[in-house]
């Protein structure tokens, strides 16, 4: 039904621009999926992005359902219905691969964003990087506990590029603290009440013996929280990383219960979505977005990067109020 | 030991060959007829005890293993673990008692988690305006939810005939989007402190799930066992002809099963947000096969008629014991869903054993 | 003379229950041979082994004189020994062609199959049995009686040269049952033996020549049906002797008890009106398809009719649903007790009291003391046979089902009693006991509709008689006023 008004959608948008003047811009947006709030969040940047907002470019997001062949198909639709250029967050490294080469083949540029395709066709690509989180949040928590005792960790579904990447950058932090024993390691699924299940079945396994959790998303890291929490235990005498820096994990930062990593979906969208301006427009733009004004660690260069990093922030009880505010 | 009525237990009027015309059970045959009570207490038992049997089993493989299996705190966190699925598969034994399937119940549970929370959220942006409301508004408004799902797939089937497996996923995408738009696809976070209790609260120093796990499967047990509409639900899912026929409204008792498993289902939505404290759009994916897989591990019939309560009760715990114990011990989650594979395979295997005597 | 079938010495347990202790038999070139026996005789458990479906404990089977062993039906099929079972399994989305020669189709180039060839055989097959079927129709477009002829069709075109046939006539009507027997005359004329299983003793002495008995699992005796009367064979199934197979005690009154006038249902029945006194038993005698069940589902608010005034006491009522039917004191003992009388799933006291839930159950919850009650009372009065009352249903024989099918029924008081063949698939001692319910009842003071298409028993029950042809009434008669040959006549 989605998918039909979608069509609908731009059918009628195809009239109307070929009606007119041949001068806005189509630009497809094709996120893996849109139930979750990070991805809103993304989606509701594009939307705010001054060129869009101008009217001088022409936005349709189409929500690939967690499932790469919907993404695939919808690659097709835009390269059939004569996009300009099309920001791509995939649901997978590998399966993103065919719906970039549609892409290709129309002529169509395609910008990354938020996660990596594995495709030399991907004109660049915004997003931040997985490993340097995953290394960030478990140092945070190896520095907390002094660099020994024992953590667990909640990964994520255990294959996707994420999972992999901030597993990787746990393991370098952990690396670095050989006395630090990991108790359990599994996946919760990115799931809030599966890690809860798991973090009260960890706790009776290992009573008063796990000192940090490495969440490896904010949900998860959240479902550990309330684990504690339901056992009757001290918050107090865990300490809690997650990432992603969602509205629900920004207020337990703020109640002093965890940490977490923002990843700027703000950024990762809007930047892309200047670069694909740019490659729409074959160079003849400048970026319009503040985020580049904001991070001066990710210069524009004249749009020439293959790779643009977001780089992470830190959500700490200073900014945490700021960052709650634009979550309204 | 294959006794000869277990051969003539066919579920007969099914398109199974029938042998009961020439059963034992012949004028003045009385010495087959003691056989025959022999072979069928036997059956009975292991109908009866089989899967309590089976889960004894898995309790004391998993005490001998582990050693915090058996403790206090365990205990109350397996039984916590299982409240949700618990009160999901009882409502799903009602329906499928009645030969029908709810597969709608884990996005119901989504809705009415979501839609409850936005009644008790102290949340400024993600509640309605006004909100928070009492804890008795947002449990009913929650149950209502569930119980409009329900009544809706309930006319569907009843009323419009049309099969229980297409209503319910109908009603799994339908109950999913609304809940989407409603939330507009983000979580209701910061329940009250009065609506958590319901999910972390304690009476007498147990769960507060777990009671009302108790209470529902209590109800449901008088209702199914004790009841004129018990009779019905049994008589409907046994032979919907013979009991139309009998005069039972078919219609009525379909209607009412699915609204009982649609209110039970906005119960569980609700334990789950009160339980991880926040309404997500995404919670209770897949719930329903957990449900189902608990039903029939506890030995009722997908064809209807043929099943209890107690069973499924059962079946949860086994699958929560299960989970608990893996975990405990360490072992993946992948495993763990390979296990419940077999372990809901197998008991229908035995149940086919049990009833044909192959 | 080589003999086509001997069998010796046969047994076959069950979980240490004996179900055939001594399976004897012997079948000629070119005879009709009856295998008669109550229920639980053994007789399907021999029938099943002689198929290949069951193994045999011991004992020997010889086939023209050869010791033969089945493993599976097809063996059997391949020694020439083909059987018509009881209850059907067409394929209802496929043609009668494609249903006989399952399995066996012709085949044509490429490996598809040869319709034509298949459709041709299949029709010739059926015109040489006089069967009014066309290869080519649907099997779900037929009547059940229909099926049972495509059926014997089947069995038929594998050439057998043994053809058992267990109750082949359960489910269809005189004519067609007319039908069968000229082709069963005519197979017997080409020198094939054929095993004609039924309970129905008048089609025995007009079909076979020779029976043999089966009584608690062993063999009873056998001989020439020309030496041997109606009486000494039911005394040979039974084991004893019956004083008179319907009793027959009641005496109608001049109270009316049910009257239906110009009753009517589009397409299935049209201008019904008859009148049952208190006392009587009005019997419904017709073919299958004839409208007969068809009336009582309109009585019972089953369906509903497009005409017509029901009156049950002498006062005009309506009937929607069966709940208004029950409540105005009707109860209906359908046809087909497994597919519509019976919640085989569940025990027996839970069937008796199937009709009577809301009045056990004042307060919503069930009175269970009430319920054991009832169940015991009935048990006791119709003497059901069952272990206990929480066993299956399933686990009873057909008599003792049926008695369970009437004692949920009489357990409502009932005022009328419409009884939809109410004894088929029963054996002869459970049909005596069922017609001295029926009479008992009738004797009392209730009111009787019996539909039936075993002529016997409509003619032994019933005080008046309507024929029903074609969805109407071909007129109503006493029972001294005609007999077996006229209501044949016209009901055809």
């Amino acid at each position: 039904m989605k998918r039909l008004m979608i069509a609908l959608a731009s059918a009628t948008a195809l009239l109307a621009s070929s009606a007119m003047a041949q001068e806005k811009i189509k630009i497809g947006a094709a996120p893996y999926g849109l139930n979750a709030e990070f991805m809103q969040i993304w989606a509701a940047a594009l939307q705010e992005h001054p060129a869009v907002k101008s009217g001088e470019v022409e936005l349709t997001v189409f929500d690939g359902r967690y499932d790469a062949l919907v993404q695939q198909d919808q690659f097709k639709t835009m390269a059939t219905q004569k996009y300009n250029a099309i920001i791509f967050a995939p649901i997978d490294v590998d399966a993103g691969a065919a719906a970039v080469q549609t892409a290709a083949d129309a002529g169509i540029p395609v910008i990354g964003s938020n996660t990596r395709v594995n495709s030399d066709l991907l004109t660049s690509y915004v997003g931040s990087d997985d490993t340097i989180s995953g290394y960030m949040e478990a140092k945070t928590v190896l520095d907390k506990i002094g660099c020994k005792g024992n953590v667990v960790i909640l990964e994520g579904p255990i294959g996707q590029s994420a999972q992999i990447s901030r597993l990787e950058g746990n393991k370098k932090a952990l690396a670095e603290c050989p006395d630090v024993k990991i108790l359990e390691d599994q996946t919760a699924n990115w799931s809030r009440a599966e890690a809860q299940t798991l973090m009260e079945n960890w706790l009776t396994a290992h009573p008063n013996q796990i000192n940090g959790v490495i969440g490896q998303n904010d949900e998860m890291a959240l479902g550990a929280i309330e684990a504690i929490k339901a056992a009757g235990l001290d918050l107090k005498s865990f300490t809690i990383a997650g990432i992603d820096g969602i509205t629900d994990a920004l207020h337990a930062v703020k109640a002093g219960e965890m940490t977490s990593i923002l990843q700027d979906a703000r950024a990762q969208a809007q930047g892309a979505l200047d670069l694909a301006i740019f490659a729409a427009k074959k160079g003849d733009y400048k970026p319009q977005s503040d985020i580049w004004a904001t991070y001066k660690d990710m210069p524009w260069k004249d749009g020439k990067e293959k790779i643009y990093n977001v780089p992470w922030t830190p959500v700490t009880a200073e900014n945490v109020d700021q960052l709650l505010a634009t979550r309204k | 030991m294959p006794s000869r009525s277990s051969i003539y237990q066919p579920e007969e009027g099914k398109g199974v060959r029938s042998m009961a015309e020439e059963s034992v059970m012949s004028v003045g045959d009385n010495k087959s007829a003691n056989g025959w009570f022999g072979s069928e207490q036997r059956r009975l038992l292991i109908q009866e005890y089989g899967i309590f049997l089976a889960f004894v089993i898995l309790v004391a493989v998993l005490s001998v293993s582990n050693e915090f299996f058996l403790t206090a705190g365990n205990i109350s966190n397996v039984l916590l673990q299982t409240s949700i699925n618990g009160v999901l598969a009882i409502g799903m034994t009602f329906v499928i008692l009645t030969r029908g399937i709810d597969l709608s119940v884990g996005s119901v549970v989504a809705l009415a988690g979501i839609v409850s929370a936005s009644f008790v959220t102290s949340s400024a942006t993600a509640g309605i305006s006004g909100a928070p409301y009492p804890v008795a508004l947002g449990l009913g408004i929650g149950l209502l939810v569930g119980i409009a799902c329900g009544a809706v797939s309930g006319v569907i089937v009843s009323r419009f005939s049309v099969p229980a497996f297409v209503a319910t996923l109908g009603m799994l995408s339908a109950a999913r989007g609304m809940t989407l738009i409603y939330g507009g696809g983000r979580p209701v976070p910061a329940l009250t402190p009065a609506f958590r209790w319901i999910g972390t609260g304690n009476i007498l120093g147990i769960p507060a799930p777990v009671v009302i796990l108790a209470v529902v499967f209590a109800v449901s047990w008088w209702i199914l066992n004790r009841t004129r509409f018990g009779r019905y639900i049994y008589a409907v899912g046994g032979n919907p002809h013979a009991a139309r026929t009998s005069g039972i409204n078919i219609t009525r008792t379909q209607f009412a099963v699915y609204v009982i498993s649609g209110s039970l289902a906005g119960l569980a939505g609700m334990l789950l947000s009160a339980r991880t404290g926040s309404a997500l759009p995404q919670a209770g994916i897949a719930y329903e096969l957990d449900a189902i897989a608990a039903v029939v591990i506890g030995g009722t019939s997908l064809s209807g008629g043929v099943g209890r309560v107690t069973g499924t009760l059962i079946g949860a715990l086994i699958i929560g014991v299960m989970n608990n114990g893996l975990d405990l011990m360490g072992i993946q989650s992948y495993y763990q869903q390979v296990l419940k594979g077999a372990l809901i395979v197998g008991a229908v295997m035995l149940d086919q054993k049990r009833n044909y005597g192959a | 003379m080589e003999l086509l079938l001997e069998v010796e010495g046969l047994k076959k347990s069950f979980g240490g229950v004996a179900a055939l202790r001594d399976g004897r038999f012997q079948l000629r070139a070119g005879t009709v041979h009856a295998l008669c026996g109550g229920n639980g005789a053994g007789k399907s458990t021999f029938l099943k082994i002689l198929m290949g479906i069951f193994s045999r404990d011991a004992g020997s089977i010889r086939r023209r004189g050869k010791e033969v062993e089945f493993a599976n039906p097809a063996d059997a099929l391949a020694s020439g020994i083909a059987i018509i079972e009881q209850e059907l399994s067409p394929v209802p989305h496929m043609t009668v062609a494609e249903n006989i020669y399952l399995g066996r189709e012709p085949k044509a180039r490429f490996g598809g199959i040869d319709f034509r060839a298949m459709n041709r055989s299949a029709q010739r097959l059926l015109d040489d049995l006089e069967f009014d079927i066309r290869a080519t129709q649907y099997m779900m477009n037929l009547s059940v009686a229909q099926m049972q002829l495509v059926e014997i069709a089947k069995a038929l075109s594998h050439d057998a040269e043994v053809i058992f046939m267990d109750e082949p006539t359960s489910a269809i009507g005189e004519r067609e049952a007319q039908h069968l027997f000229a082709a069963i005359r005519r197979l017997q004329a080409q020198g094939r033996g054929i095993v004609y299983v039924s309970h129905r003793l008048s089609e025995i002495f007009q079909i076979a020549d020779s029976y043999t008995v089966f009584r608690d699992g062993a063999y009873v005796g056998s001989g020439a049906l020309a030496d041997i009367d109606r009486p000494g064979l039911i005394r040979m199934i039974v084991g004893r002797e019956l004083s008179e197979e319907f009793a027959k005690t009641n005496t109608p009154t001049s109270q009316p008890g049910i009257e239906v006038a110009a009753l009517s249902c589009p397409n299935k029945i049209e201008d019904i009106s008859f009148s049952v006194r208190k006392g009587e038993i009005f019997g419904i005698y017709g073919l299958m398809g004839a409208g007969r069940t068809e009336i009582f589902n309109c009585l019972f608010g089953l369906d509903r009719p497009s005409a017509g005034s029901i009156k049950v006491d002498g006062t005009e009522v309506s009937i929607a649903k069966p709940a208004d039917a029950m409540a105005h004191g009707l109860a209906l003992v359908t046809e087909d007790r497994k597919l519509t009388g019976l919640n085989l799933a569940d025990s027996v006291r839970a069937n008796i009291c199937m009709a009577s839930l809301p009045e056990m159950s004042p307060a919503f919850a069930m009175d269970r003391a009430r319920e054991a009650d009832a169940s015991r009372g009935m048990r006791e009065k119709f003497q059901i046979k069952a272990a206990r009352d929480t066993m299956p249903v399933s686990g009873l024989s057909g008599g003792n089902q049926q008695k369970v099918v009437l004692g949920k029924w009489f357990l409502r008081n009932p005022k009328v009693l419409l009884l939809d063949e109410p004894t088929r698939g029963v054996d002869v001692g459970a049909k005596r006991e069922i017609y001295r319910i029926i009479s008992d009842f009738a004797s009392s003071g209730g009111t009787v509709v019996m539909i039936s298409s075993e002529i016997d028993e409509v003619l032994g029950m019933s005080d008046r008689i309507m024929v029903m042809r074609a969805g109407r009434s071909a007129g109503t008669f006493s029972r001294e006023e005609t007999d077996a040959q006229s209501l044949v006549h016209l009901s055809t």
